[in-house]
């Protein structure tokens, strides 16, 4: 296992030493997507705000102001489309970068933080927009927007850890790539981006509780939605955090030599 | 002092078998080292025992049937496979071209892609810098060069990657059928540049299945045959005249 760790940490560290390689194909990356495109990378902006915007029309519960419901999918969203784009992009990861694998001796790490860096872009598009809605939607500028800071600084931790973990489930079950994009999809409705947990269902107590996701967006969401450090959620995220950059790294350290063979 | 030395090198690797519909005895197995064992636990032997030294000046040609193991051997020496047993050990600076597609993007223009490619291969920002213009005057790609790369021939493509790749003066440049795309003027402008590189004491190492080729670059032929060395042989060419078996 020492011996795992270290070949880990080494790839880690050479990746690292190579940032410019995959600063610049992040960004290759983002500009050839919205390549002769009259808006450009504007368009994920757009299509957020338009997603945010549907949602709030379609499930704006009875009762509740649309301004406290605009600021709830706007959080939900921004992380929730995050992650799924983290986790979808991920299992096909080492299959794309094929070619490099098989050409070069670069790390595996670049092409983790190669794709982590291409989400945090696109994401970036996104945060934009959800600051406006916030603004536009009466949430105050307010001390625990910090926490909410610190909630997005920590799914940026636990990030290079999700894609080493769901690129390697792609390479070892090429059949995981259709299984994860169907779990998302569906997981969307399991996890409380746009609804509400109101306690009383016991699906959805059951959805909102044992629903790992569910803490990630806490952490962002709730310092901003009701002003409170959510010390819970802040701790299920951060062992899951941990656990996973373990898994990760002990996937990294042991088969990063065998990739090669199996994509 | 540059060098290569592989030591009893063997490379065997797991068959991933994706789920198919055909009978297991109807399936055919492509070229490529040996397959052992059945079912679902299927090993290819990809290289056996394979040992050679190589110093520096030397130019090697690696020959033999497709699936012999070239590309293999290539990429073991690169650093992208590790061999399942044996030992290699290199002193020097390796560059490659297995691919000339390698880091080049279509959408990006020849320029960029210089600088992309230099990054891949670990060059400092200044360096590239310093080599720009040498590749693009190397590559004579003129005018073509702030064109996209998807507007550029293979050829053109193959001028740029041998001008990147052997631009910062690689000690030991391995090199796989990347001449096939090349005109003739600049197939013999790109040997000149491996005779000098070979001369500045470096390695070169040529999988090919153009014999001419071989003979016209390579002081040094071995022969591959299922993953195995079926022949090794030194100055074997017009250069020298005599060919010595050494193995």
């Amino acid at each position: 296992m020492i011996a795992a760790l270290n070949g880990a940490f080494d790839d880690i560290s050479r990746a690292m030493r190579l940032h410019r390689v995959w600063i610049a194909l992040a960004h290759e990356d983002i500009g050839d997507q919205h390549r002769r495109t009259t808006l450009g990378p504007l368009w994920l902006l757009v299509n957020y705000v338009a997603f945010v915007g549907t949602f709030v029309f379609v499930f704006q519960p009875a009762g509740r102001d649309a301004a406290g419901y605009s600021a709830y999918v706007a959080i939900g969203l921004l992380v929730w489309f995050y992650l799924m784009e983290v986790m979808s992009m991920s299992v096909s990861l080492f299959q794309r970068e094929e070619s490099f694998i098989e050409g070069t001796t670069l790390p595996l790490f670049v092409y983790v933080m190669r794709l982590g860096l291409q989400s945090v872009i696109r994401a970036g598009y996104a945060i934009a927009g959800c600051v406006a809605i916030l603004v536009f939607s009466g949430s105050p500028v307010a001390t625990p927007w910090l926490w909410s800071l610190a909630g997005l600084l920590l799914i940026l931790f636990a990030t290079p850890a999700l894609i080493t973990v769901f690129a390697f489930l792609g390479a070892f079950f090429p059949d995981s790539q259709f299984i994860v994009g169907n779990l998302l999809r569906v997981g969307m409705f399991f996890t409380p981006v746009f609804w509400m947990n109101n306690s009383q269902d016991p699906i959805q107590k059951y959805a909102y509780e044992w629903n790992p996701f569910t803490y990630f967006l806490e952490i962002v969401r709730l310092p901003i939605i009701n002003g409170e450090f959510p010390a819970h959620a802040f701790t299920v995220t951060i062992l899951a955090s941990l656990f996973t950059w373990a898994i990760a790294l002990l996937l990294l350290g042991r088969y990063r030599k065998q990739i090669v063979f199996l994509i | 002092m540059v060098s290569i030395k592989l030591n009893n090198v063997s490379l065997v690797y797991k068959l991933h078998e994706k789920l198919t519909l055909s009978a297991p005895d109807r399936r055919v197995a492509g070229p490529g080292g040996r397959i052992e064992g059945s079912g679902r636990k299927q090993f290819v032997q990809a290289l056996d025992g394979v040992s050679f030294d190589l110093k520096a000046g030397d130019r090697l040609g690696l020959v033999g049937p497709n699936g012999a193991g070239k590309t293999t051997l290539l990429k073991v020496l690169y650093g992208i496979y590790e061999p399942t047993d044996g030992s290699v050990d290199i002193e020097g600076k390796v560059d490659a071209l297995f691919n000339i597609n390698i880091g080049f993007r279509r959408e990006a223009t020849g320029r960029r892609n210089i600088v992309l490619r230099g990054l891949i291969s670990g060059w400092t920002e200044a360096e590239i810098e310093e080599k720009m213009e040498d590749i693009i005057a190397f590559s004579e790609l003129g005018d073509f060069i702030d064109l996209p790369f998807k507007a550029y021939s293979q050829g053109m493509a193959a001028r740029l990657a041998f001008s990147a790749a052997t631009a910062l003066d690689p000690e030991i440049l391995l090199m796989d059928e990347w001449i096939g795309a090349g005109d003739a003027s600049f197939q013999e402008k790109a040997k000149r540049r491996m005779d000098e590189l070979a001369e500045k004491a470096g390695i070169i190492v040529l999988a090919s299945h153009s014999e001419a080729l071989i003979q016209s670059v390579c002081t040094k032929k071995l022969t591959l045959r299922s993953g195995r060395i079926e022949s090794f042989t030194t100055e074997p060419v017009k250069r020298v005249g005599a060919v010595a078996k050494s193995s």
